[in-house]
């Protein structure tokens, strides 16, 4: 459960989420419950989300072909899918993070201008 | 296995494994086995949704929701058949009415004509408003000069109607038949379908006699065969004589217009259109005139033109064109000419049809409102569940969709059998609505009508609230009804009992005409007289051979056993009524007598001794005709009993004198306009109007005028059963003297009343109906609205109420909804009433007695509607009504 008070928390744009995923995979091939335990850990838990609408995000991404999956064995020996990124899906990563940065950065001038950056 | 497949199947197994592992996480920070677990499904989120959002990537989600809530309703519809029947019922109802008038509509207002360049093809007629007539032919000398001078229409068609016997091709036949000038065909555009046309090779008095069949004529009579053409035959025209013809080709199926002729030929064949009475007189007027408008012309212009040149024409021949009789000419489209009679009575239909079609719905509306409110609980937990209110939309659709497809598909159905009916009724008013065919198109109206139904009648109903709490209230099995929803549902009811009353009430008007048409008295022996239409056949005979062979033959049918008086007339009752016109103008001695427009009109019959008695009517006054009242003797008539009140009050008309003094009269060959000494005076026969009235006939002996040709045969016995013996005797004196049309006055009578009938039978259906579901419709809102009031029954019941009480509560309560709607159908049926007076001549205002049959006829529909519900009411079990909260 998340340790950071409900305030803190922001709920995920559009679309994001397939983008995190992605990101998640490009560190190698992994099952869904950790891909939302990583994305929870790497954003200090500030991203909430309802684990659950993690399946959709997947199953759009494998129709998409940007990932691939196969069945294995984990730690604790049971059955379960391992996401796998595909090289679609590593130009689609780059594509989106470079569309996200511009976006951060737009949003970022429209709420700091330059003028305030010294405050 | 497709990726798809792969994945959804293992997407339980996924999502579970996905909550183990959390929950054992969970575990690892020290929680309790049950409160890992508990904390690992909230942070998941809903399962379900999870699954339907996941399944939605792979799916063409909308069409796959569709077709699975089509399968739910398909489920839900047959849990609740009775429901489900009267819904399809009712809209099969509604729609089969609408797309058989719809048909109908097309068939006959919209759709063109075969003919070529049938945007370019008119028709040109002259009318009197002074003398109230709308449609009067052309003469030769008018045509002539319109010919001449109008421009704007380049081409002129002649087309008069006349009736030949047709010999030479087995059993003698009467047949009517259009007679031509050379340019007829080419200005209507048709086309033979074997052999040719008639053109200017066949016009004039020296071409030969020729003839083209029509389509429907070939093929019924001469069962297609092709090789009638080239054959000879001869046209008998009665008086005027007889000429043969070649059969020269059949022409194509069409539109049969100005009338129906089952042969059209050309001038030669007709003696009379080429004597010098029909050439020469300005007023001898019996041609129809076609016209195909010059190229570049408009028909407004050639209106234009036509109204200028006939103005000219007036003013040359003041004479013939009385300023107090109003002539005038105009010119229409053919095709709005055909239809412009059938264009009121149509839309009267079509508005019947929407009223249904109005009726119907608001009806399905009323049920699926009824049962939508009944399962607010059901759609309740779905809202609370997570449903959108669009996919709450969608199980309402496509619960509409079957039953609005299911009504279609029945009313398609049904249509064609009410196509059948209604062409035939149709008919009367548009040639058009003969070769009525059932329109492929009516299916799409049928589909169309359903489906804006559906999509209407799922907008209909309110949706609980996705707000969860409100709709878990109604998930708690309360039948709670918003006020709202029940007074929706009232005035549904209302509106179906107002259009119903509507048409009940024009339907019981009908019903009230042919009731009254039927009973009204005759005077005449209905049953044991049998007519025939035996015409006069001249050919080769003098008159005195004439006359002779139908003494002869009259004298041959009274030996037949069972005859008790034979006779010839010149006019069959009612189906021979208008043929002569409106009678003759006439005088009697003693008038004043001023310009003959300005005398009486007699109806002119020409009649053989024994022609009373053979009708079983008296004679009042003076003798009936006799042997000695023949060719070359003193002239003679007898009067109807009207005519000797009017003409000498207080006096005895015998032996006083009638003196012919319509104009029309010279052109009949051979007839002596001098005064006619009368001989006896008759009781009225009135045989021009169904309902009988005071009438002034004339009767001139039929030897003497030899004109006519119907035979009345009075008898003892079985009527039909001497049909074979006449028949016998006919032929064994003449093989070429046509009996046809055997019928007795009754059947006659019968046969004229057909279309009233018809009539009155189409709305009556209508009305049925529309009555039929409007009972539904009150039954099904108060079956609603008591089985949503059991708990307040149960507890008046507890408090000692008695079951009659609520019974006659329930009842009171069908019995006002009602009363609104009939007031309510009452005052809008008054003003519609009055709207069409406007339109139409012939709108009357439904009498008190309709109006207060009608409205009983539905109140006591709508009581015995509501007492089943009632029923339902009283015997609501209190327990099980107080438990049911």
């Amino acid at each position: 459960m998340s340790t950071k008070e409900q305030s803190e928390r922001i709920e995920m744009l559009q679309g994001t989420l397939d983008l995190l995923v992605l990101r998640t995979l490009l560190l190698g091939p992994t099952h869904g419950h950790a891909i939302a335990k990583a994305i929870e850990f790497n954003s200090d838990d500030v991203l909430q989300v309802e684990q659950g609408s993690l399946y959709p995000a997947l199953h759009r991404l494998i129709k998409r072909e940007w990932i691939s999956f196969e069945v294995g064995t984990s730690e604790n020996n049971r059955q379960a899918k391992f996401y796998r990124l595909t090289a679609k899906g590593r130009r689609q990563l780059t594509l989106e993070t470079s569309k996200w940065d511009k976006f951060a950065r737009a949003i970022g001038q429209i709420l700091r201008p330059a003028k305030q950056e010294g405050d | 296995m497709s990726l798809r497949k792969r994945m959804l199947n293992d997407m339980d197994h996924d999502i579970s494994e996905h909550i183990a592992r959390e929950t054992q996480d969970n575990i690892d920070r020290g929680m309790s086995p049950d409160e890992a677990r508990y904390a690992a499904l909230r942070k998941f989120g809903n399962v379900g949704l999870v699954k339907e959002n996941t399944r939605e990537v792979w799916s063409m989600v909308w069409l796959e929701q569709l077709g699975k809530d089509l399968r739910f309703s398909l489920r839900m519809l047959r849990k609740n058949p009775s429901f489900t029947l009267v819904a399809i019922l009712t809209l099969a109802l509604g729609i089969g009415a609408n797309a058989a008038i719809f048909s109908l509509v097309r068939g006959v207002l919209l759709r063109p004509l075969v003919n070529r360049d049938e945007n370019r093809l008119i028709y040109i007629r002259q009318s009197a408003d002074g003398l109230n007539v709308d449609n009067i032919n052309f003469s030769v000398p008018e045509i002539e000069d319109l010919r001449t001078s109008v421009k704007s229409v380049s081409e002129f068609g002649e087309f008069s109607q006349t009736v030949f016997t047709i010999l030479g091709l087995g059993e003698p036949r009467v047949v009517r038949a259009g007679v031509v000038d050379g340019s007829y065909f080419e200005v209507v555009g048709l086309h033979p379908v074997l052999g040719r046309l008639l053109d200017m090779h066949d016009d004039g008095p020296k071409a030969e006699g020729a003839i083209v069949l029509t389509y429907r004529f070939w093929t019924n009579v001469f069962k297609s065969d092709p090789s009638v053409i080239g054959k000879t035959v001869r046209l008998d025209n009665g008086i005027f004589g007889m000429r043969p013809a070649t059969i020269v080709g059949v022409l194509e199926p069409s539109i049969p217009y100005p009338s129906d002729t089952e042969i059209i030929s050309n001038v030669v064949t007709s003696p009379h259109h080429l004597s010098a009475t029909m050439v020469t007189g300005r007023v001898h007027r019996m041609t129809e005139l076609f016209g195909r408008l010059a190229p570049g012309a408009t028909i407004e212009q050639a209106r234009a033109e036509l109204t200028g040149v006939y103005a000219t024409i007036n003013q040359d021949y003041p004479a013939d064109y009385p300023k107090q009789d109003r002539y005038g000419i105009d010119a229409k489209l053919l095709r709005e000419q055909i239809t412009s009679k059938a264009r009121t009575v149509l839309l009267v239909l079509l508005a019947a049809s929407g009223l249904i079609f109005i009726i119907a719905c608001s009806n399905v509306a009323n049920l699926i409102l009824a049962r939508t409110v009944r399962r607010e609980g059901e759609l309740g937990i779905r809202a609370a569940l997570g449903a959108s209110t669009g996919s709450l939309r969608r199980t309402l659709l496509a619960e509409n969709l079957l039953l609005c497809g299911a009504g279609a598909a029945l009313g398609v159905l049904i249509a064609r059998p009410m196509v059948a009916v209604l062409a035939r009724y149709a008919s009367r008013f548009s040639v058009r609505a003969l070769d009525l065919k059932v329109d492929s198109t009516m299916l799409w109206v049928g589909a169309g009508l359903a489906l804006l139904a559906a999509v209407l009648l799922a907008f209909v109903p309110r949706l609980p609230s996705a707000n969860a709490s409100q709709g878990l209230t109604h998930a708690s099995g309360g039948t709670r009804v918003a006020g709202g929803t029940n007074r929706r549902l009232r005035i549904f009811a209302m509106i179906q009992i107002a259009a119903c009353f509507v048409l009940l009430a024009g339907a019981s008007m009908l019903v009230k005409t042919l009731l009254s048409l039927q009973a009204a008295q005759t005077g005449l022996d209905m049953h044991h007289v049998l007519t025939f239409n035996m015409p006069v056949t001249t050919y080769g005979k003098t008159p005195d051979e004439v006359a002779s062979f139908y003494r002869e033959t009259l004298r041959r049918i009274q030996g037949i056993p069972g005859v008790d008086a034979v006779s010839i007339g010149s006019e069959i009752p009612w189906r021979d009524a208008g043929q002569f016109g409106s009678g003759l103008h006439f005088t009697a001695d003693g008038q004043v007598h001023g310009a003959p427009e300005q005398d009486p009109r007699g109806h002119f019959r020409t009649i053989s001794p024994g022609f009373f008695a053979s009708l079983g009517v008296p004679i009042i006054a003076g003798r009936d005709f006799n042997a000695s009242d023949r060719r070359g003797a003193e002239s003679v008539v007898i009067i109807s009993q009207t005519v000797a009140q009017r003409m000498f009050p207080n006096r005895d008309a015998v032996d006083r004198h009638i003196i012919l003094t319509d104009p029309v009269l010279k052109f009949i060959p051979n007839f002596s306009a001098a005064p006619t000494r009368i001989v006896g005076v008759s009781a009225d026969v009135d045989d021009e109007h169904i309902v009988p009235g005071p009438i002034m006939t004339l009767y001139y002996p039929f030897e003497q005028v030899m004109f006519g040709g119907r035979l009345f045969v009075h008898t003892s016995t079985d009527p039909y059963a001497l049909v074979k013996p006449i028949t016998t005797v006919v032929r064994d004196m003449s093989t070429d003297q046509p009996l046809e049309r055997a019928a007795t006055l009754a059947d006659v009578r019968a046969e004229v009343l057909t279309p009233d009938r018809l009539n009155t039978f189409v709305f009556g259906g209508f009305a049925l109906v529309a009555l039929t579901i409007a009972v539904v419709g009150v039954a099904g809102v108060l079956a609603f609205s008591v089985s949503a009031r059991t708990r307040e029954f149960g507890i008046r019941l507890a408090l000692g109420s008695q079951p009659y009480q609520l019974l006659k509560g329930v009842i009171v309560e069908g019995a006002v909804m009602a009363g609104l709607g009939i007031l309510a159908g009452a005052g809008a049926g008054y003003v519609l009433a009055r709207l069409a007076g406007s339109y139409f001549q012939d709108m009357h205002m439904p009498g008190a007695i309709v109006v207060g049959v009608s409205a009983f006829l539905l109140l006591a529909a709508a009581v015995i509607a509501s007492a089943l519900p009632a029923i339902r009411a009283a015997r609501v079990d209190v327990i099980q009504a107080l438990r049911a909260e």
